[in-house]
Formats: C-alpha cells, structure tokens, sequence
C-alpha cells in the first residue's frame, strides 16, 4: 500500500459534506423513525423488530449512497490527476483501482458500522428492548458486498463523466446514488414488482431487511394493505452480484480511455 | 528524450487546432517562449499525455506517451490539476507525492522555504486554499523534488518577486534533468544562456535557437533574408535577427508586447 490509501481515508472520513449527508442526515431520519413514526408501533416484540429492521434496510441504504456521493464527487474532482498519477507512478491503473477500494470500502463498512451501532442504541431508548439482527453474519456479507456495488457505481458514474467530457453534468451525476436510495425508499409506499429485483438499491434494501428480521422481504408496498409480493432472496442476491460484476467490469474499462477533467473546467461549471 | 512528431491538438473534433503541426525534440533544458494564449500549456499537456491528439504522436525516451503506464520517474509537471490529487494539507500532499514517485519531501521543503513559505500554510492549509503565487511555487516544488528526468513547468515565475525569481532559478541551473520551461516572460533568459529556446504562437512551436543567440537578438517586423527564425504572428512575418534593426528580445519583457510592435507596424 502506498500513503494513497490512508490519505484518501482520511480525507473521505474528514470531508464535511460526507459526514453531513452520510451520517447527521440519515441519524435525523433514524430520530424520526424512533420517536415520530414509531409512535403508533404496536407494543410487541415481533412488530418492534419488524419495524426496526424496515428501518434499518430503508436508511442503511439511504446513508450508504450518501457516501457514494461522496465518493464519486471526489474522484471526478481529481480525475485529470488520477490520469497523471497512473502515467508517472507507483500508482499504476491497477493499484489505483485498489487502494481507491479498499479506502473508500472501509469508509462505507465505517459508515455502516456508525448507522448500525445508532439504530440499535436509539430503538432501545425508543422501545426498550434490545433489537438484534437475526442473521449478523448474513447482515455482515450484506454490508460488504453493498459497500462493494456502491463503490463501483460510483467509480463508474464518474469515470463516465470524465470520459465523455461532460463536467457540466457532474453536480447531477454525483446524486444520481442518492436519488436512486431515495427511489428505493418509495419501496416502502410502492411495490415495485419485478422491478425490486432489477434495482440493485431495492435488493440492497431488500436484503438489509432480511438479515435483520430473519423473514422473507417484500417488492414493496411494506406500509400497504393490499397483497404483498414475496422476494426471493437468492435472486436478490444474484441479481446484486450481476450488478457489482457489471459495474466492476466498467470501471476498469473506463479509467484506461480517461483523460480527465481539469478542476477549473468543474468550477467553470 | 521527448520526441514530439507532426502534432495536433484540438478541444473538441470539429474545433480550430490550437496546436498545428508541432515538430520538436526536448534533450536537454529548453525554453518555451510564447505570449498567453499561444498554446504553450496545452502543449504541455500533451507532452505529459494528459490531452487527446488528432494528429501526430509523442515519444518519450521512445515510447508512445499514450502506452506509458506507472513508470515511475519519467515525466513530472507543475500543473496545480495533476497534483490535486487529493484534498488534503499541502504538507500531507508533498509527503504523498515524495511517496509515490520516490521524491525527496526535505528538498520540496527547502525550495519552499526560499520561495518564501513557511510550514505554518503547508500544515494548515489545502492546495486551493493557498494564494495563487504560493499554489504554483508548491506544485514547482513537488516537480522538482520528485528528481523526475523530465520535469515540465508551466510559467513557474507567476506570481513570485524578483529575490524569489532568482532563488527558483538557481534549482533550475542546478537541476540533474531536463527541465522544459514555458514562460511568456522573456527577462529570465539572461540566467539561462546555456539552455535552448523554443518560440510558441498561435499553436504553432518554431526553433530551437541557442538562448546566448536570443541575447543579442531583435525582432524585425520585416521579413529578412539572414534571419535565425521566422514566426507567423498575427498573419505577419516577425524576424528574429542577430543585430541590424528591430526591437531586442530582452527589452519586450514579455512576449505579449509583441501583438503591439505589430499593429505598430501596422500603423506604419
């Protein structure tokens, strides 16, 4: 490893609109969820754990493509650097691509590790009662390979802005993550159908859920009354690694033909 | 040893080329002299592999620019884009570059001192947060403390006194490499008899001429037979001649001026 991998950690860990949107965003979501919404949560131990882990599936998500924001806004910002970098140093496109991951993995597992310590702590202040996940390890895999697709689809989308030369759309680009979280977060008022299975945000939300209730999720509509589709988790899952092969694939294609955006082309914009 | 071949650079596939035809071989310490706007950056840019080429190629030490991949020590620039590549403290910047190009951060540090910058703004401050003068003596400094053999600079002089001027000269004298310099500035010749110059206008690169030649050269607006170079400026001939008439290289100060000896001779 080179001093790449623990600078870029720190400063995606120290970059003030990440903690903003990431963490201090999302936890006045998870207060809401607690102490507004959670109000009319009926008092036992099945819906308790049902609700928290809607929670958890719905703002894990949300917090996660906050950070993937993040990401992807940093790496268009120093594109024509990275394209630099791999020319004329130890940095070669590989190891870019590496020590970029693995920093920006362990922002998100950090993150995640943050929103999951913050639900567990403020549902026992709300409920009383300690909610666990069913599935930590399956919660754990989860975790991980979200991290992984969310990193690559980040990468991508501002790779895809670098090499099409299109800084003008970066400030839209760089939210597309967090729209799409949002999107699956309607899951909770709409069911998506098959289209649950497509959207890798629903079947990361999706498998959240399952792994911290231990019950078969739903293709949305969960606040609903009227019949509900069951998902098959299997599916999900593949479908989710489909995404993150995919993603990965382009990412290394598209950082070989980049040949940056220059910061001032950014500010100009 | 940069080989640039028949190069052309454009923004954009139906755009004007700003740079037409550029020939030129980079072996040792050489000058690009251009006003602002003449190209010289772009063609920096493509020296380092970093713009798209319509036409032409780029050979450095004999490999196609664009097939170099993590050769460590080649090529280093002083472009503030290329070295951002995180936003982090300036001196945590100069400890990641002397990191991944096996650079000497003491040296980085000691260029900046006599530039001027103390440690206080290199531990307090990021990159953009610097002033405009202290942005480019850091990424100077970055290039030249990475003892790459070839370093480029973009107009290093902007921004900086007279004192610091000379103290960033006698790193560039002292320099183990090539260093290819653009500057549209043409007071700092004096120092550095010894290197080539290369003129830059309107995209196009003519030379080289020895710089203890430009000393005692002029510009004539006048097309002369027994002149060392011909420049096309605008849709004019300038000269470049060794005494008789015309107006001494030194004395322009800065190559822009010449946009104004031709619409007076314009006038004329």
């Amino acid at each position: 490893m080179t001093k790449y991998f623990s600078f870029n950690l720190k400063a995606l860990l120290t970059n003030p609109y990440l903690i903003f949107w990431a963490i201090i965003f999302v936890e006045y979501w998870v207060l809401m969820w607690a102490y507004v919404f959670g109000a009319n949560v009926p008092p036992y131990e099945e819906a308790i754990s049902d609700y928290v882990s809607m929670a958890y599936g719905s703002l894990t998500i949300i917090s996660l493509s906050a950070v993937a924001t993040g990401i992807a806004e940093t790496l268009i910002h120093s594109s024509k650097s990275i394209k630099f970098v791999t020319k004329y140093t130890k940095l070669s496109p590989a190891r870019f691509l590496a020590e970029n991951a693995a920093s920006s993995l362990m922002v998100l597992l950090i993150v995640s590790a943050v929103m999951f310590s913050s639900m567990i702590g403020v549902f026992w202040h709300k409920f009383g009662m300690l909610v666990l996940p069913k599935s930590p390890l399956g919660l754990a895999a989860t975790t991980l390979l979200s991290a992984i697709f969310l990193y690559a689809f980040s990468a991508f989308l501002s790779l895809l802005i670098v090499v099409l030369k299109a800084p003008k759309s970066a400030s839209f680009v760089t939210f597309i993550p967090l729209m799409l979280s949002f999107l699956s977060y309607s899951s909770l008022w709409i069911d998506f159908k098959i289209f649950a299975y497509i959207s890798p945000f629903n079947c990361i939300s999706a498998l959240f859920y399952h792994c911290y209730s231990g019950k078969r999720p739903i293709t949305g509509g969960f606040f609903m009354s009227n019949g509900k589709e069951l998902m098959d988790t299997a599916l999900t899952t593949v479908s989710l690694t489909a995404w993150i092969i995919t993603m990965l694939a382009l990412v290394i294609i598209l950082l070989r033909k980049m040949r940056g955006v220059s910061i001032e082309e950014i500010r100009l914009v | 040893m940069i080989n640039v071949e028949g190069l052309e650079v454009s923004y954009g596939r139906f755009k004007e080329p700003v740079l037409r035809n550029v020939n030129a071989v980079f072996d040792d310490k050489s000058l690009v002299l251009g006003p602002n706007g003449s190209g010289k950056t772009t063609l920096f840019r493509a020296l380092c592999g970093l713009t798209k080429i319509r036409k032409g190629r780029i050979l450095v030490d004999g490999v196609n620019v664009e097939e170099i991949y993590a050769k460590t020590g080649v090529i280093m620039a002083n472009f503030p884009e290329v070295l951002s590549l995180l936003s982090i403290k300036v001196s945590d910047l100069l400890r990641l570059y002397a990191d991944l190009t096996g650079g000497d951060q003491a040296f980085a540090h000691q260029i900046l001192v006599g530039l001027g910058i103390s440690e206080t703004p290199l531990k307090s401050k990021k990159l953009h947060e610097l002033s405009a003068g202290q942005i480019k003596a850091v990424c100077t400094a970055i290039a030249l403390s990475t003892h790459a053999k070839h370093v480029l600079l973009d107009e290093p002089f902007e921004q900086l006194d007279p004192a610091r001027k000379n103290r960033l000269i006698e790193h560039l004298i002292g320099y183990d490499g090539i260093i290819i310099l653009n500057t549209h500035e043409t007071w700092l010749i004096r120092n550095l008899a010894d290197w080539k110059a290369f003129f830059m206008f309107e995209g196009a690169l003519y030379g080289p001429v020895l710089v203890e030649e430009l000393l005692k050269a002029k510009f004539s607006l006048r097309e002369e037979a027994k002149a060392i170079m011909k420049l096309m400026v605008s849709g004019k001939t300038v000269s470049l001649v060794k005494g008789g008439r015309g107006k001494p290289v030194l004395s322009l100060e800065s190559l822009d001026k010449i946009y104004e000896l031709a619409l007076e001779a314009e006038k004329d």
